[in-house]
């Protein structure tokens, strides 16, 4: 390496140091490849700011960043500089951080008042945007506690009160601030606003009684309309007692106390029995064929209709498709009921009314359906089916309905 | 009425120095004398025992503080004491200070005198001027609407105060102001179960407020939203339809089965007139007419017994489902009406009145007739008992 003379004007050695290239070619420079990279890394030529300052890899920034936050600066003056990085980082849309800043500004409980009072206020704002409205409220009636005349507090409270829903509270705090702020328009908007809803909850709470009484009332008139026809409801099996757990399934009359419990369908039609304006029910019915493990369901069987009326629909002019045998023709057909507790089989003229059987006093309603079994007359399923079962008929006097 | 050196000798007895027994009696009997005409215009005359007695009312008894207050309130009721009231005693700025302490025990006693000192225009200017000066109208609406401002007071008397305040326009304006949050508050107010004096002092400044036409479009928004207010106290318990339901301003939706209505019949009556000034505008009229407010009235009409009230109601149904008047008379409160026409008119309301009052009388007549008609077949049975007649 050739040795320059030495100038010896300056004592910094600059100038031994700039003669170097006059000969050297600088090796740290930037290249075409890397420039607009490098100058990124350079504190003044930065675009953005880097989201966590490593002092190794960023050493001229952390310093930066020390002398910013220097902890030997009086606590307002940090405070402040805090406030300023918090409200950049929310013109930035970063609320997290700009919480962050908030916090730390608050953390140095520096005297300045109003300073402090801003700062609550800000982080409200802050939380507001994120949807944290009890953050934003609580931060809001710190902030109104310092300083009770902080108009931007006051609207912050507000309309965190609203988005909570509390719109009582919502006019509180507007009657609070036009109290000291007589004319600002944002108070009255929404103390106008928060009344309106307020007053729009209440309407619909009282629509909302209103409609559970009248649901109630229409409840007790068909279970007394189902008690008055002497009809006996079934519990259905799931857990659901309060009493002892040793009862057996489907033991000793169990009864539910006239309860919707015991109407509730678990068909998946959600079909129930309903009351007509003429005063007559109407019930969901299960018809079902063990020979093809077939079931057809009527959602509404008016309680005056016999059987027949319906079957002569369902096996009329087209059987069903399952009826490979082609023989449930409809003058065919038997119905039975099943009386589970005492196992036994109670055959149904099919020309009686759905009332009358259901008023049999062996008949249960079953989770709200009552459902029959339908049978053809002769059939080798039919003798197989009833083999060893119990079966009686039905002991209504034969009158002609 | 008493001579002069009576009159002296009592002066004497009223001084702060005086034996507390020997100042009650005496405040004990101006009392008595304040209550009735002749004492109150004696007293007029003598406005030295009126300072010395205002005097009083800072005295260390509570017992003589109070017959002070009440002396002032008979005296007050008297339109004939208040020039010496206001320019002798002074009371205004003392009584307007007092009323603002919130530890203040006499507090409603105070809003009395101020609201019976308001009841005529003159005085009313008056009183209205120095409580712009000392206190402001603002601060006064501010404890009126603070529940629990003052423990010892409930402040039920500023109401008929605002009211007789608002047959001022300067008053009237404050309320009304657009700038300001200040007639939406005292809106709630109409329902106020606890006091038939609050809510009937709310509802005539209302009704008052309503005088000014201008203002109606502004009354009937959202920024105010007047109308449910007024219409809440006399909608009933009534069901209606969902449809009928649904067309209503939200707050009357959906009314409970308990909802009763005023019961005051002034009140209603007071209610039905402001309705009736509302109605003055084209613009007004569309607002009740689409808000359903037939319903409401329809209702309320099979409901009131009271024969004056009805005949509001009535005028009030008439332009809800009147025709629109013809061009260049849609504000009713604006049309020229020719100086026969107004006789006519004039003579017609005084026939009503007369036949209203008849239908009154002969209503009570029956009700006279039926209590003793019970009476006697009440009697007439127990004679039959009595002889042992059986029918």
């Amino acid at each position: 390496m050739a040795s320059s003379e030495a100038q010896h004007d300056s004592d910094d050695g600059m100038d031994e140091f700039m003669d170097k290239f006059k000969t050297q070619r600088y090796q740290k420079g930037f290249s075409e490849n890397n420039w607009e990279e490098e100058f990124n890394k350079v504190p003044m030529f930065m675009k953005t700011a880097p989201e966590e300052i490593d002092p190794h890899t960023y050493p001229e920034l952390a310093c930066l960043q020390a002398i910013i936050h220097d902890e030997d600066r009086p606590p307002e003056e940090q405070a402040k500089t805090l406030k300023d990085e918090g409200n950049e980082f929310f013109k930035e849309k970063k609320y997290e951080k700009a919480i962050l800043s908030y916090t730390a500004g608050l953390k140095k409980k520096c005297g300045d008042e109003d300073l402090n009072s801003v700062l609550l206020t800000n982080r409200a704002a802050a939380h507001f945007h994120l949807g944290n409205m009890r953050s934003a409220l609580n931060d809001a009636a710190a902030a109104k506690k310092i300083k009770p005349d902080h108009l931007k507090a006051l609207i912050r409270g507000a309309q965190s009160c609203i988005e909570l829903r509390n719109f009582a509270e919502a006019i509180q705090w507007c009657d609070e601030g036009l109290k000291v702020h007589p004319t600002d328009k944002k108070l009255q908007e929404l103390r106008a606003a928060a009344d309106k809803h307020k007053r729009a909850a209440e309407r619909d709470a009282r629509k909302n009684k209103i409609k559970e009484k009248k649901l109630h009332g229409e409840k007790e008139a068909l279970l007394a309309a189902i008690k008055d026809r002497g009809i006996k409801l079934l519990q259905s099996a799931k857990p659901r007692r309060r009493c002892s757990d040793s009862e057996d399934e489907g033991s000793s009359a169990a009864l539910s106390p006239l309860s919707l419990d015991g109407l509730s369908s678990q068909e998946v039609t959600g079909a129930q029995v309903f009351l007509d304006e003429q005063r007559s029910l109407h019930w969901p019915v299960l018809f079902l064929y063990p020979e093809h493990r077939q079931t057809d369901f009527i959602s509404a069987f008016c309680e005056n209709n016999c059987f027949m009326d319906h079957l002569a629909v369902m096996f009329g002019e087209e059987l069903p498709p399952w009826d490979e045998d082609r023989k449930y023709h409809s003058q065919n057909l038997q119905l039975y009921f099943e009386d589970e507790e005492k196992e036994t089989f109670y055959q149904v003229n099919p020309e009686m009314s759905l009332l009358k059987v259901l008023q049999h006093k062996r008949f249960f309603v079953k989770a709200g359906t009552p459902s029959f079994i339908v049978l053809v007359k002769g059939s080798s399923f039919r003798k197989q089916f009833l083999t060893e079962k119990k079966i009686q008929g039905l002991n209504f006097p034969l009158k002609n309905t | 009425m008493l001579s002069d050196s009576e009159a002296a000798e009592l002066l004497s007895f009223l001084t702060p120095d005086t034996r507390p027994d020997v100042k009650g009696h005496t405040t004990g009997y101006i009392l008595g004398m304040s209550g009735h005409r002749d004492g109150c215009r004696f007293l007029r005359s003598k406005s030295d025992l009126l300072v010395a007695l205002f005097a009083l009312t800072s005295d260390p008894s509570i017992a003589i503080v109070k017959d002070c207050y009440h002396i002032f309130i008979n005296l007050s009721a008297d339109e004939t004491l208040h020039q010496v009231l206001l320019a002798d005693v002074k009371v205004l700025p003392v009584l307007l200070k007092r009323v603002l302490d919130p530890e203040y025990l006499f507090s409603d006693q105070i809003c009395t005198i101020l609201s019976n000192l308001t009841r005529h225009v003159k005085t009313c200017k008056t009183v209205f001027q120095v409580l712009q000066e000392e206190v402001g109208l603002a601060q006064l609406v501010e404890i009126f609407c603070t529940e629990g401002y003052n423990k010892k007071a409930n402040f039920n008397y500023l109401s008929p105060l605002l009211s007789n305040l608002t047959q001022l326009p300067e008053a009237r304006n404050y309320i009304m102001d657009k700038d300001r949050c200040v007639i939406q508050r005292l809106l709630p107010f109409t329902q106020y179960q606890a006091s038939a004096v609050r809510r009937g002092g709310v509802i005539g400044t209302l009704r008052n407020c309503c005088f000014d036409h201008a203002h109606h479009e502004w009354l009937l928004s959202d920024a105010v939203d007047i109308l449910p207010f007024l219409l809440l106290p006399l909608a009933g318990p009534e069901e209606l339809t969902e449809e009928e339901n649904e067309g209503l301003p939200v707050d009357l939706q959906y009314l409970p089965e308990d909802k009763k209505r005023e019961e005051d019949p002034d009140i209603r009556k007071m209610l039905l007139e402001t309705l009736l000034l509302l109605t003055a505008t084209g613009a007004g009229r569309n607002t009740l007419k689409e808000k359903n407010v037939y319903y409401i009235m329809r209702e309320f009409h099979r409901w009131e017994k009271d024969v004056h009230v009805t005949a509001a109601c009535e005028k009030l149904v008439e332009v809800l489902i009147g025709d629109e008047p013809e061009q260049g008379m849609e504000n009713l409160l604006e049309v020229e009406i020719p100086e026969d026409v107004e006789v006519k008119l004039k003579e017609a309301d005084i026939k009503e009145q007369q036949e209203l009052e008849k239908e009154q009388e002969r209503m009570r007549q029956e009700e006279k007739e039926e209590e003793e008609k019970k009476k006697r077949d009440a009697e007439g049975e127990d004679k039959e008992q009595e002889s042992g007649l059986i029918r």
